[in-house]
């Protein structure tokens, strides 16, 4: 009796609570006997047996062979229920009746031992008062047929029931209807292992401790180790005397026996200190297991001492398993239908992404969407130093700011957070914004990052018994448990809701597709660029082959008509000599069409060599090769100082021709033609224009202007192919510029044309609306 | 003066072939305007071989060169008479329908004396064909062994 308690002491100066060896406690709670047998030769090699029990035969059982070690001779039969020990676990055998008082036997294995465990089956005997306990119940063998009434309502309610609080509350309430115990818990770990309660069924001897919260330290690690291995635990009497196992050591093994499996291990005395600091001398737990995992506990308290027997216990059992079970099922359901929901949600950000010129875009077009796929109330994404905000998220100095601290950190797919102030330095700053972040990481090169946000909520934690007042490490009583269980309520603040797992897996299957799209977008560009070069390739040769083979024809008839013309003309009448005479005509016009055609087109293919202009000499320049054609005209110049401006000068040069060209065209007639060339300087841009007096146009026509062989104008008024403005929109726009006129009929027109400052001016901002 | 000598036109199309010559014929030039059909031939008849073998005619004054041709095309046989030592000295118009500037370009890097697009409008085309004619036929002795004549515009 010296070896285990010393032991047992030994470790709680060396680690306290969560390394005591409670698996191997030396003895055993009093309201059984407890046989071990080597199965070599069937012999007791040790036991345990509560003083006053009649179980056991006179004399010393150790050594004797299993068979006459029970009184009465029960041992025979007991013998005889050896085999049923199964290979794992442990199961109930049989039963027996040494000195006429039937016992449950339940067997195990531990150590290449087999314990054999005696529990009188009938009510206890202890004066306990266990109200609206089952008699019927109390007397039988404890198979199924017994154990199936006290469960098989509960089979039916737990059909219905829609909720994992109305399953809960059930159980709970079936089993203290068939325990008879004072109260029964339904307790929910959390992930720190914290425990809450969340259903509760009680008479009024004991207090409520629904809504509770209990601190980790409450149940400890190797306590859970062993619940996931036998889920029921019974201590009938708190201030039981515990009976020692003789010998302490097994003489085969040298070693004292593990009582993981058994029904009658005694428990921790720091744990019935905590039980009758609860007020409670009776409790019972059974666990409630999901995938292998402990999620909580059915945890039943009596004031005063009671026993629940065998048959009662594996009802309970059934109880919790389906229980188990049915929450599982439940939140199984409740997770697929909030993915399926969140998967129609991901396939419109799905089509939006795919549809958008950039993801991004596509994204900031779905906000209420992209908000609901995590269940956030902010988001941005930030790509190359760019951050686009949706919803109530950070200012976009503090979002760089945080995607700098996730880029120090190594770029995970997914960061999650649901207290940010304890993952960031300044975090607390934002916390109205983002207490709670999910960050997806959407590219391996460059920081680019998608994010979710959810403000701070501040609620109250009620636990049971200030958690606070856990004792130091360093403090020689810690292992004294708590003596409070007074409600403590905590204001927790810094923190927003977490985010669930469907969630986080909803982002990172949002990833993915992300990172399809942006590589598929990629690709698709990388072939449009490549047809792009083939048809460009496929029109010069197009083009090529027209200026050689579709102006040969024209060509020859003008050659022609004109021979015809001088070697047959005195016999053409005069009306054939103006037939002839349009011939030419037409022909000599097509071949210009064919001409300006192919100068278009020759446009829209040469390569742009943007330097910096001087306007005033391009101009001028202009002038210079128009002068020629102006002969005797009145025309007065108007010609403003104009700013530099910086493109491909030849184009340039061709542009402000044709606009000269036109002006020049249709101020014909006017005395005199008035020609103003000037510029507009704003803050942003600039604007050159050239008006003239000429005869205008209909702003009504005012989009066809602009177009290849557009008129406004009879070809017997204004000569022309319709080239020239046409010619002009498309050096300016090849330059990323505007060119637009306004004008009114016979009040003259203006032109005028704005090119890019030369900084940036791809077309990125675009997605930022 | 002695013989005149020949004015060598390359050219495919019929009609162009008629209308250059009804161009040349009202220049009333006194050369005798030798036609070859494709560049082969044109080749062929510079160095008096194949079907031109013991031509009478002798080394042309000028070539009226077309740019697409049958066979060999214009510009390789332009290339080939700027790089043949005997005939680099021979003056090279190059006639063209095309206003494609890498033609032209290709041109004048390979050595053309003179690059004229031709007109749709026969009075233009008559009176380049005349201007070049005159220049090279009558005004333009290309200098013995000395550097190439500068052409028209």
């Amino acid at each position: 009796m010296n070896g285990p308690p010393q032991r047992v002491r030994r470790e709680r100066l060396d680690g306290g609570c969560d390394r005591e060896p409670i698996h191997v406690p030396g003895s055993i709670q009093p309201f059984g006997t407890l046989l071990v047998i080597d199965p070599a030769d069937g012999r007791v090699v040790q036991a345990a047996c509560p003083p006053g029990s009649s179980v056991l035969a006179p004399g010393d059982p150790i050594g004797r062979p299993l068979g006459e070690a029970l009184a009465d001779g029960a041992g025979r039969e007991l013998a005889r229920l050896l085999e049923r020990v199964p290979a794992s676990g442990a199961g109930l055998l049989g039963l027996v009746r040494p000195g006429g008082i039937p016992h449950h036997v339940i067997g195990h294995r531990s150590d290449g031992m087999t314990v054999i465990e005696l529990e009188p089956s009938g009510p206890d005997s202890s004066g306990t008062d266990r109200s609206g306990a089952d008699p019927s119940g109390a007397s039988g063998h404890g198979g199924f047929d017994e154990v199936h009434p006290h469960v098989r309502d509960f089979l039916d309610a737990v059909q219905k029931a829609a909720s994992i609080d109305r399953l809960c509350a059930l159980a709970a309430r079936e089993v203290r209807r068939i325990t008879g115990l004072d109260r029964v818990l339904i307790y929910r770990f959390d992930p720190a292992w914290n425990g809450e309660v969340i259903a509760e069924d009680r008479n009024d001897r004991l207090p409520s401790y629904l809504g509770l919260r209990f601190p980790a330290a409450d149940i400890p690690a190797q306590a859970r180790a062993l619940y996931r291995l036998n889920r029921l635990r019974l201590i009938p009497d708190a201030d039981y005397e515990a009976v020692p196992i003789r010998p302490a050591a097994n003489p085969r093994t040298g070693r004292p026996l593990d009582l993981g499996l058994s029904v009658l291990r005694s428990v921790s005395p720091i744990h019935r200190e905590y039980m009758r600091n609860m007020g409670t001398m009776a409790s019972m737990s059974i666990s409630l297991l999901r995938e292998g995992g402990l999620w909580g506990l059915i945890s039943c308290h009596n004031r005063t001492p009671a026993r629940v027997p065998y048959q009662v216990r594996v009802a309970c059992d059934v109880i919790g398993q389906v229980l188990s079970l049915q929450l599982a099922a439940t939140e199984t359901a409740a997770a697929a239908e909030h993915r399926n929901a969140l998967r129609g949600v991901h396939g419109r950000l799905l089509a939006a992404m795919a549809s958008a010129e950039h993801f991004v875009g596509g994204l900031a077009a779905r906000p209420d969407d992209l908000l609901a796929l995590t269940g956030a109330s902010g988001a941005a994404v930030v790509t190359g130093g760019r951050v686009v905000r949706i919803g109530a998220a950070p200012a976009e100095t503090d979002i760089l700011k945080l995607v700098d601290r996730l880029a120090e950190g190594g770029r995970d797919d997914v960061f999650v957070t649901d207290r940010l102030a304890d993952a960031m330095p300044g975090g607390e700053a934002i916390k109205d914004t983002a207490s709670g972040v999910l960050a997806i990481s959407i590219s391996q090169l460059h920081d680019s990052y998608l994010l979710w946000f959810r403000p701070e909520t501040i609620h109250t934690v009620t636990w049971g018994g200030d958690p606070r007042k856990v004792p130091s490490p360093d403090d020689p009583t810690r292992l004294s448990p708590r003596t409070s269980f007074e409600a403590w309520r905590e204001t927790v603040r810094l923190t927003s809701p977490p985010w669930r797992s469907v969630e986080r897996e909803a982002a990172a299957e949002l990833r993915t597709a992300i990172v399809d799209i942006v590589l598929r977008k990629a690709e698709e560009t990388a072939a449009l660029s490549e047809r792009l070069t083939s048809i460009n390739k496929e029109l010069e040769a197009f083009s090529y082959s027209v200026s050689h083979d579709l102006r040969a024809p024209f060509r020859h008839i003008v050659g022609y008509a004109e021979l015809l013309k001088k070697f047959e003309g005195e016999r053409l009448s005069e009306r054939g000599v103006r037939y002839v005479d349009t011939i030419v005509e037409s022909a000599v016009s097509a071949g210009k069409l064919v001409d300006d055609l192919l100068g278009f087109s020759q446009m829209g293919r040469a390569a742009l060599a943007p330097v910096p202009v001087d306007m005033n000499a391009l101009v001028a320049e202009v002038r210079r090769r128009l002068a020629p054609d102006l002969g005797e005209r009145a025309i007065a110049w108007r010609i403003a100082a104009l700013p530099p401006t910086r493109a491909d000068p030849m184009m340039l040069r061709l542009a402000m021709q044709n606009l000269v060209e036109n002006a020049l065209k249709f101020t014909r007639g006017r005395e005199p033609a008035v020609i103003e060339i000037f510029a507009d300087q704003g803050p942003e841009e600039t604007v050159y224009r050239v008006r003239d007096n000429g005869a205008g146009f209909d702003m009504a026509y005012v989009e066809k202007l602009f177009g290849v062989f557009q008129r406004l104008h009879r070809v017997e008024e204004f000569e022309g192919t319709g080239i020239g403005l046409a010619n002009v929109k498309r050096i300016v726009e090849r330059h990323g510029g505007r060119v637009w006129a306004e004008g009114s009929p016979d009040g003259g027109a203006t032109f005028s044309f704005v090119l890019p400052d030369g900084h940036d001016t791809s077309g990125d901002r675009r997605w930022r609306s | 003066m002695a013989e005149l000598k020949p004015i060598l036109l390359v050219e495919d199309n019929p009609k162009d072939i008629e209308l250059t010559l009804a161009a040349l014929d009202q220049c009333q030039l006194a050369n005798t305007v030798v036609v070859t059909r494709d560049g082969a031939e044109a080749l062929d008849y510079l160095h008096a071989r194949g079907a031109h073998a013991g031509r009478n005619s002798g080394d042309p004054v000028v070539v009226l060169l077309d740019l697409k041709l049958p066979k060999i095309d214009g510009l390789e046989v332009l290339e080939r008479i700027k790089s043949d030592p005997t005939l680099r000295h021979t003056p090279v118009v190059m006639l063209t329908s095309s206003r494609e500037e890498r033609d032209l370009v290709g041109s004048y890097r390979l050595g053309v004396n003179a690059f004229v697009v031709k007109p749709v409008a026969f009075s233009q085309f008559f009176e380049a064909i005349r201007d070049l004619g005159m220049f090279w036929a009558v005004l333009n002795e290309p200098p013995p062994g000395g550097a190439s004549p500068v052409g028209p515009p």
